[in-house]
């Protein structure tokens, strides 16, 4: 008892456990997973992309619509209409005005499906379409 | 008293930099995170406004059409895919502020329309127009 009190006195911090620590870590994993689950919706399948010597980075191209072979539209790993993609594409620049969109397109998906989809989204782009292409250079 | 002053004083003398390394913690994992999203990379295609009119003579554009069968046509003449971009690269050497339009119909598919968009980059156009395709 008498030894206890003495180690008290002599370590304030002993007495009462600090929270700031452990606060500071879930702030942290907190915030790690806001952005990390609120930020890109990926369309989740599985396309082969064409190829193109010109490839640049995407510019803030975080909302991203994907068409397969079938001419299937994609986004957040569903399968959308084309007419539903208009209210996706709205809620999604809402959310982040800056974002810009990205098509990924397969190689063998028609041209039809990819116009259709960006004539349907296009009011709400300020910036070119980003056609996600793999760097051949 | 002497004890409350003794604490401010040895509060003072040291400066907890604890507060400021959280902050630089979390500044640094949300920039990590922000910087490994801006992975997708691609080409612009730049989609003319539907009131705007569609550049139709070859004489002040450039305009590249990909039929339904994936034939590329180019001053009423069927190209090659490989030849796509020397035969750009000659008509923007005339006049290197010519627009590009590349039309597409029905039935084309988007890796053709892409090659033709990148081989129309590297020839050096600044902006590759794809206006929606006429419905049948």
């Amino acid at each position: 008892m008498e030894a206890g009190r003495a180690g008290a006195d002599g370590g304030g911090g002993e007495g009462e456990i600090d929270l700031t620590p452990m606060l500071d870590v879930v702030f942290i994993m907190l915030i790690f997973f806001i952005v990390t689950s609120s930020f890109v919706k990926e369309p989740g399948i599985d396309i082969l992309k064409a190829e193109a010597v010109t490839t640049n980075p995407c510019v803030r191209g975080t909302i991203i619509f994907a068409v397969n072979a079938t001419g299937d539209i994609y986004y957040d790993k569903k399968q959308v209409p084309v007419d539903r993609a208009y209210r996706l594409a709205e809620a999604a620049k809402k959310e982040a005005p800056k974002a810009n969109f990205v098509i990924q397109a397969d190689v063998d998906a028609p041209t039809s499906a990819l116009s259709e989809l960006l004539s349907v989204i296009k009011p709400l782009m300020d910036a070119p379409l980003c056609a996600s292409t793999d760097d051949a250079g | 008293m002497r004890k409350s002053n003794r604490e401010a004083a040895a509060d003072e003398a040291e400066i907890d930099l604890t507060p400021m390394l959280d902050v630089v913690f979390i500044m640094l994992i949300f920039f990590i995170v922000v910087a490994s999203f801006l992975k997708e990379a691609g080409i612009e295609m730049n989609r003319p406004d539907s009131n705007q009119n569609p550049p139709e003579s070859d004489a002040t554009s450039i305009v590249v059409t990909i039929t339904g069968d994936d034939q590329i046509w180019m001053e009423n003449r069927r190209i090659d895919i490989r030849a796509i971009r020397a035969n750009i690269a000659r008509l923007l050497a005339e006049d290197p502020e010519q627009s590009f339009t590349v039309k597409t119909e029905s039935g084309a598919t988007a890796g053709t329309l892409l090659e033709v968009g990148d081989a129309a980059r590297e020839a050096g156009v600044k902006q590759v127009n794809w206006p929606a395709e006429d419905k049948k």
